[in-house]
């Protein structure tokens, strides 16, 4: 994974090039003197393409991907650690307005505590739910953030 | 309005109640931030600019540079307790600060650093006081050929200087570019980009991005390791006095670090950290004895964390006087102004006083505090490394999620914040550096709308854009700024080439 990391990261800013520069094509050009809505994403877009293409290259020829130029990525359980902590968060936006804040924030508390090595169930119980209570408050009443409640409370 | 006036005025904004709560509050925020892993000055400006809306633009403003200078004194802190850097630029610091605090001196190492950082903090402050107005008032002149020049040659010094690898940066710079262009396109408002998505026409907002790639990306680094309490080195009060050597030692570094961090600060490109390499190599150079560097030596703390503090001094220049932000830092204050209304600009100092002076006096303010409040309670902000690591990075994950959903109370902006955090994981593993990724995002507007209309005014012909006085000079910069290297380079394996033959 390590060594192919940087090809893959350029191989994508290329893609992201390719369908950017695509969907730019319908807006509308203008002239020189007279420029439209397109031209500067013309111009953003063909940069990302060369110097994607370029990093591409680069990395392909095996410069920029020795151990100075990156750092290791991590392997078997802390691999699933960080993906896990990634999960959580997705889980998060994804149901926050389903199951509104409380449940939310209290669930994202109690897996990350779990997740980071806090072993007693009872604490990360107690944590969770005083994190979800203190900064539901917090946000809601006394910084006047409309958090979602969810489906079942309202 | 003269420098001594402006101040008068500014004292009077700065100290009045709101204002002064929120300097106190943006200072302590910042030390906290500055010793805290996993969160930095960027990622706590992006999450406290949402709950400034209520506030004016002038209280939104000093409470966020309070942050920025803040997080300064903040990072030392842990360089010298634990040899661990709250903030990269304080990486230079942990070098001597750490040796001072095994033999012993921690308190003195603290206590030269908190002053050398109020020192040349307030050094800073004079010379933005006396740069910026004159700043300001030649930038009057300037024509979006000029801004186009600007932004965009401050761009390419930003990736040019900055370190790592250059190819690596300028990509940077077009993915904040490309990630500018999405949404209501400037002129004629048309949606580009917006995948069908009706939320989308808002634009890629700074916050969730900053907040993912310095928040959540650093936050999944953290994950990979479980690492227990990091031991402290205890401090006693009364151990806080350097000796009489050691303040003798520390002073001209302090000022010399001053200097040198105010002039780096001006240039785009992470200063604050280039500004403390660059303090202390000076202090190694010019010192007589400079094998006690790395073993302890006062002046190598001195010198950059001087250096660190009067560099955002420096950073605050091109921010207030032409409105362009030059660091990611000055560009989540110039995020805030925004959306507080504010055109950013030249004329800021004369159509609204009270913002500059204001800002400019709060940091007189907000250094003095931070040096009252630095030395006694350094036990307790260092004690906050003791927190457990999973109740640390709980919280902060938290407070990113539900920051970025403050802004726009939009889900939308969640998945931009984790799928933001995802890349800057990535990114930052393979030595990406984000402040180019960051600042074209800010400035990518700013540099559409000057493009197009430098080309209207010049009827289409981009030589007239070019061929002004201003712009020549900085476009020959930014092309010395590539070229120069690559010349060095070639000139140098010429001579080995020679020697070998």
């Amino acid at each position: 994974m390590s060594l192919r990391a940087l090809p893959i990261v350029s191989l994508s800013f290329l893609i992201l090039g390719i369908a950017y520069l695509a969907d730019n094509s319908r807006l509308p050009m203008g002239s020189a003197a007279k420029p439209g809505a397109g031209l500067f994403p013309l111009l953003v877009g063909i940069s990302l393409l060369g110097l994607s293409l370029a990093l591409f290259i680069a990395s392909l020829k095996g410069r920029g991907i020795s151990e100075k130029d990156q750092e290791p990525f991590p392997e078997g359980k802390d691999r699933r650690r960080v993906l896990a902590v990634a999960v959580t968060l997705a889980l998060f936006a994804l149901l926050l307005n389903p199951l509104g804040y409380g449940l939310c924030s209290a669930a994202l508390m109690a897996a990350i505590l779990r997740l980071l090595g806090l072993r007693s169930w009872g604490r990360i119980l107690l944590i969770s739910i005083g994190t979800a209570a203190v900064s539901y408050y917090l946000f809601d009443f006394l910084l006047g953030v409309p958090l979602p409640k969810g489906a079942f409370l309202s | 309005m003269d420098s001594l006036q402006g101040l008068a005025y500014g004292f009077a904004v700065a100290l009045s109640g709101p204002n002064l709560l929120a300097c106190l509050f943006g200072v302590l925020v910042g030390t906290v931030v500055g010793v805290l892993p996993g969160i930095g000055p960027i990622g706590a400006m992006a999450l406290l600019i949402p709950s400034t809306f209520s506030l004016g633009p002038t209280t939104a403003l000093i409470m966020l540079a309070g942050i920025y200078y803040g997080s300064m004194y903040g990072g030392s802190t842990t360089s010298i307790l634990v040899n661990v850097p709250g903030e990269a630029a304080s990486v230079v610091t942990a070098i001597d600060g750490y040796q001072m605090a095994r033999k012993g001196r921690a308190g003195a190492a603290l206590a030269v650093s908190a002053t050398g950082s109020f020192v040349a903090g307030s050094l800073g402050i004079v010379a933005l006081m006396f740069f910026a107005p004159p700043l300001a008032e030649m930038a009057l002149e300037f024509g979006p050929p000029e801004y186009f020049a600007l932004t965009l040659v401050g761009l390419v010094f930003l990736s040019g200087i900055g370190g790592g690898s250059k190819l690596k940066s300028f990509l940077m710079v077009a993915f904040g570019l490309l990630l500018g262009t999405v949404g209501m396109e400037p002129i004629s408002g048309l949606p580009r980009f917006t995948l069908g998505q009706l939320s989308l026409a808002q634009g890629v907002e700074l916050v969730p991005v900053a907040m993912g790639l310095y928040g959540i990306g650093e936050v999944l680094i953290i994950a990979e390791r479980i690492t227990g309490v990091p031991e402290l080195i205890r401090v006693k009060f009364r151990e806080l006095f350097p000796t009489a050597d050691e303040w003798k030692k520390a002073f001209p570094p302090m000022v010399r670090g001053g200097g040198i961090g105010f002039f780096i600060g001006l240039i785009p490109g992470p200063a604050a950290i280039l500004s403390t390499f660059a303090a202390y190599s000076l202090e190694k150079k010019i010192s007589d004895r400079p094998e006690e560097f790395g073993k302890g030596a006062v002046e190598g703390v001195a010198g950059p964390e001087a250096a660190n503090n009067s560099a955002t001094a420096g950073a605050m220049v091109p921010l207030l006087a032409l409105g362009i932000p030059f660091a990611p830092a000055t560009a989540m204050l110039i995020g805030a102004l925004i959306i507080h209304g504010v055109q950013p600009g030249p004329l800021l100092m004369t159509q609204q006083p009270e913002i500059f002076w204001g800002v400019v006096a709060s940091m007189y303010i907000g250094n003095l505090v931070l040096l009252i409040l630095n030395l006694p309670l350094v036990g307790v902000f260092a004690s906050i490394l003791r927190l457990p690591q999973y109740l640390l990075m709980g919280l902060i994950l938290l407070l990113c999620l539900v920051g970025t959903y403050s802004v726009n109370n939009s889900i939308l902006d969640l998945y931009i914040l984790i799928g933001m955090g995802g890349v800057g994981y990535f990114l930052r593993k393979l030595k990406f550096d984000m402040a180019p990724l960051i600042l074209a995002l800010v400035l990518g507007p700013m540099m559409e709308k000057t493009l197009r209309q430098s080309l209207f005014m010049a009827r289409g012909e981009v030589w007239q854009i070019i061929a002004r006085p201003i712009p020549i000079v900085l476009y020959s910069m930014a092309v010395a700024v590539i070229v120069l290297p690559f010349l060095y380079r070639m000139v140098k394996k010429q001579s080995k080439t020679r020697r070998h033959s």
